[in-house]
């Protein structure tokens, strides 16, 4: 691979890591302009001033702001944000224990967006003008325009009065709550030990909250990967290969699939972010007691350890989520990886 | 019995319901080994012509009626999947564009071998995996492509459009086929790639005993590679005769006047430009520029796009600045417009220097630029008395006078004034260009930049905007600063030229001085690559040796 391109993603690395900068500084400034004396909130409203005084210098909160600032990112750096006022439990303890679900709701949720948006995308390029591109752009136009949480309050209406037997809340079947797997992904577990049971009650419980969360992505996705084939099919080289007689089916979906999975893979990092937010209520909807769900019950409480980890994590997923999208179009696209090469 | 004969063939296209009839009666026949050139202008059909006989046509078009024959079968009784195997097997094409005929996330290797795997099961051949790239690599050294195995791996874009170009005539001749079409090949390289490309093709078909159906609209490209000329206009065949008798002889008006629209290079033809003796306008003193490529990681690189260039445009005159893609000539034209500094020297327009005007850049009453494509150098989105306005707003103050100063501006590009309400897609090229010079002129400059300004235009249509640009000068007393990469362009409308080679002048004097008496050799090579149409010009073209062609190709290094 180029030199170039190395010294690109090197590049983009270190933005992501300001970013991950200018973030932290600005949920830490925001957590502490907030009304609400952490202290107080740790003790709880028996406890006397003395008791909320000390527990103020055991948490370091009289220290001068820049070197609380400081040890806030010496701690995050190490994975450590503290205690929760709540619980009283370390954060990050509490974001591992969660983080699986929603993990796996997330990553699910990505793959539908491909695997529904990219071939739903060609086949509207395909016919394009037909009746089924004319559908499947009302479709998508619906599902972008929709919000996600309203989509999952349907979903779930739709399953209770339909599918009788569908589960409506939670990630698995109450039988399998005391399941624990090695890596907490009830998926990659259940397929792990062999207990194929398992592994069909997560997909069960997962497609609804998936599809609601996914929707607008596929619908997006859909539309680009239509865009990008019907710009892409103009071009001289298309003709080329006709000319020499290579199959238009060959020509479609090897060469003009390729070229045209670009602009929605780039889509896609941006797509991560309204992905996280989106999960914030989703997880709500669905019971899903995950990571994202967690945030939002940090927020209600003014859990501001916890709601400063949330957004941390978020952000290292959203900025990992744009690095690999990155290589990925690298990966694709020789002109990226040539450019400045030589 | 020909190899193709097409009878009466006639072609529409439906867009829109409208039905627009592309090909009228259109006959041509190609022997055995016969070389056949195709003329005519942008939209005479040539193009459709070959679409027609290679079942590539858009969904949108219908044959309508005659015949076409290919060794004695008549193609449009055939069925679609016997003329498929027809496709790259007897007949291939060399396509026109070699820069965006390849799928840019595609090695040259994958194109190859799919075009190659695809014939093989048409015609029912069959060759395994390591059989197929052995092919491949000797129809790439077929090529003069010296290093296959690196062309194979390579995507599009690693290689130079030479190159490129070169592959596109590997891809057509992979299942050597009887005969070859060819689009324009070369029209979009340097004239010495260009050069190279047609003496490639021309030994091939020799070598091969192809038959060749030259698709063009440069008569110097016809006269190297064809004996038999078909001539089209508006989607009939006007005139057909062998090479020499329509060069020499031509019947029809048409003929006449695509010939004569082709600016001679030598001869009793060529038109020498008055030279000026008045004191100079533009003034460029050891004037460079240099771009900074800054690295991350690697120490900043430096490329040198303009070096030590010094040049004087006296008042009256048209200067010439010549030079191949990258030879630094359009930067030249940025700097003197003041769109971009120099990084040294000094450049001063009407004894102002550029460096102490506000912004450095040029005042709007003194220089004017004319671009290469009007139909990207207009917004599509207004009317032609919209753009005009824009620059109007400068020159004078009064809102009422703009709309006579449009007319007048429009009468002096000789369009009509109703065009005032025209938006550029309703005009043709040609109009659209005029349009542009009549901006540029709004402002009453006195110094017209013309960046390439004919090159997107069909011959006859350059010939009238290079005579109203002629015009324009001597009744408005305008100073010229042309771009161009066309020699016999230049030949007759500069009064000086200068060439450029990455980045530097090599070679400036009068253009009956430079044409007659070339001091540098790679003016001398510029020369000689230029494809000319009688034999007395290509008599007095300087004699160039392959080794000295070879030196200043830019695309062979890359």
């Amino acid at each position: 691979m180029a030199s170039g391109f190395v010294e690109f993603l090197i590049r983009r690395a270190l933005g992501f890591i300001a970013v991950l900068l200018v973030l932290s500084m600005m949920i830490f400034a925001l957590a502490r302009v907030v009304p609400g004396d952490p202290a107080r909130m740790a003790m709880g409203p028996a406890a006397s001033a003395e008791q909320v005084q000390a527990m103020r210098e055991q948490m370091g909160l009289d220290d001068p702001i820049v070197e609380q600032y400081v040890r806030f990112l010496r701690g995050a750096v190490q994975g450590d944000f503290g205690i929760s006022l709540i619980s009283g439990r370390p954060v990050t303890d509490e974001i591992l224990r969660l983080l699986p679900a929603t993990l796996e709701l997330v990553i699910v949720t990505l793959l539908l967006m491909i695997v529904l948006g990219v071939p739903l995308g060609v086949l509207a390029a395909r016919y394009r003008n037909g009746w089924a591109d004319t559908l499947l752009r009302i479709v998508s136009m619906i599902g972008v325009t929709m919000p996600a949480f309203l989509v999952a309050i349907l979903l779930q209406l739709f399953a209770a009065y339909y599918l009788s037997d569908w589960p409506l809340l939670g990630r698995i079947h109450q039988d399998f709550r005391s399941f624990e797997g090695p890596t907490g992904f009830y998926i990659v577990d259940g397929l792990l030990m062999g207990r194929l049971d398992i592994v069909g009650s997560a997909l069960q419980h997962l497609a609804f909250p998936a599809l609601a969360l996914a929707l607008a992505g596929i619908g997006q996705i859909m539309r680009l990967t239509r865009s990008a084939m019907i710009e892409n099919l103009r071009r001289d080289h298309v003709q080329t290969l006709r000319s020499f007689g290579v199959p238009d089916r060959i020509v479609t979906f090897r060469y003009l699939f390729k070229l045209s999975s670009i602009a929605p893979l780039t889509i896609m990092g941006l797509e991560f972010a309204s992905l996280i937010g989106n999960a914030f209520v989703v997880e709500m909807v669905f019971s899903w007691g995950g990571f994202a769900s967690h945030g939002l019950e940090s927020i209600m409480q003014n859990d501001l350890n916890a709601i400063m980890a949330v957004v941390m994590v978020s952000g290292l997923f959203f900025v990992v989520a744009n690095l690999v999208i990155d290589i990925l179009i690298g990966v694709i696209d020789p002109r990226i990886r040539l450019k400045e090469g030589h | 019995m020909a190899l193709l004969d097409i009878c009466d063939l006639n072609v529409a296209f439906t867009s829109y319901g409208q039905r627009t009839h592309v090909l009228r009666d259109v006959s041509l026949k190609i022997g055995e080994g016969q070389r056949v050139a195709l003329i005519g202008e942008t939209g005479s059909g040539k193009s459709v012509t070959s679409k027609a006989v290679l079942n590539t046509l858009p969904r949108n078009a219908a044959v309508e009626g005659g015949e076409m024959f290919w060794r004695g079968r008549d193609l449009l009784q055939t069925p679609d999947r016997q003329r498929e195997a027809l496709k790259g097997i007897e007949m291939s094409v060399v396509m026109q564009d070699p820069l965006s005929s390849f799928n840019p996330v595609f090695t040259i290797g994958r194109h190859l071998g799919d075009v190659l795997f695809w014939a093989d099961r048409r015609s029912g051949k069959r060759r395994g995996r390591a059989e197929r790239r052995a092919h491949i690599y000797d129809v790439l050294r077929k090529v003069q492509l010296a290093d296959p195995e690196r062309v194979f791996a390579s995507y599009p874009a690693e290689l130079s459009g030479g190159m490129r170009q070169r592959v596109l005539i590997a891809l057509a001749l992979m299942n050597r086929p009887a005969m070859l079409i060819a689009d324009e090949p070369g029209t979009a390289l340097d004239v010495t790639t260009q050069d190279e490309i047609l003496r490639l093709l021309n030994d091939l078909v020799a070598q091969e005993g192809l038959s060749l159906l030259m698709i063009t609209h440069n008569l110097g490209v016809v006269r190297m590679t064809a004996d038999y000329v078909y001539v089209m206009c508006k989607g009939e065949i006007v005139e057909h005769g062998p090479l020499r008798r329509i060069f020499e002889d031509p019947q029809t008006d048409y003929c006449r006047e695509l010939i004569e629209a082709i600016p001679p290079l030598y001869g009793a033809r060529v038109r020498n430009q008055p030279v000026s003796t008045e004191a100079p306008l533009v003034k460029l003193e050891g004037v460079s520029k240099t771009f900074t490529r800054r690295h991350f990681l690697r120490p900043s690189e430096q490329v040198h796009a303009v070096r030590n260039v010094s040049l004087e445009i006296p008042r009256g005159e048209i200067l010439g600045l010549a030079g191949e893609s990258g030879s630094g000539k359009t930067t030249v034209a940025r700097m003197v417009m003041g769109m971009m500094g120099a990084s040294e020297g000094r450049i001063s327009v009407d004894g102002v220097a550029l460096a102490d005007q506000r912004d450095g850049r040029i005042d709007r009453r003194l220089a004017q630029i004319v671009y290469q494509n009007p139909g990207t150098s207009l917004n599509p989105k207004r009317t032609v008395a919209q753009t005009l306005e824009v620059p109007l707003r400068f020159a004078s103050n009064e809102p009422k006078a703009r709309g006579r100063r449009i007319e007048e501006l429009l009468e002096r590009v000789d369009l009509p004034p109703h065009f005032a309400a025209r938006f550029p897609h309703e005009l043709s090229g040609g109009q659209k260009q005029r349009v542009a010079i009549a901006r540029a002129l709004a402002a009453e400059p006195r110094l017209i930049v013309l960046d390439e300004p004919t090159s997107a235009l069909d011959m006859s249509v350059q010939k009238r905007v290079i005579a109203l640009l002629e015009e324009l000068r001597s009744e408005l007393g305008l100073t010229y600063l042309f771009i161009s990469h066309d020699l016999s362009l230049m030949r007759n409308f500069c009064s000086h030229i200068a060439i450029m080679l990455r980045g530097e002048i090599v070679e400036r004097g009068t253009p009956a001085e430079v044409f007659e008496d070339q001091q540098h050799p790679y003016t001398r090579a510029l020369i000689s690559a230029v494809p000319v149409i009688t034999d007395e010009e290509e008599a007095r073209k300087p004699k160039v040796t392959q080794q000295e062609r070879q030196k200043f190709l830019v695309s062979s290094a890359a």
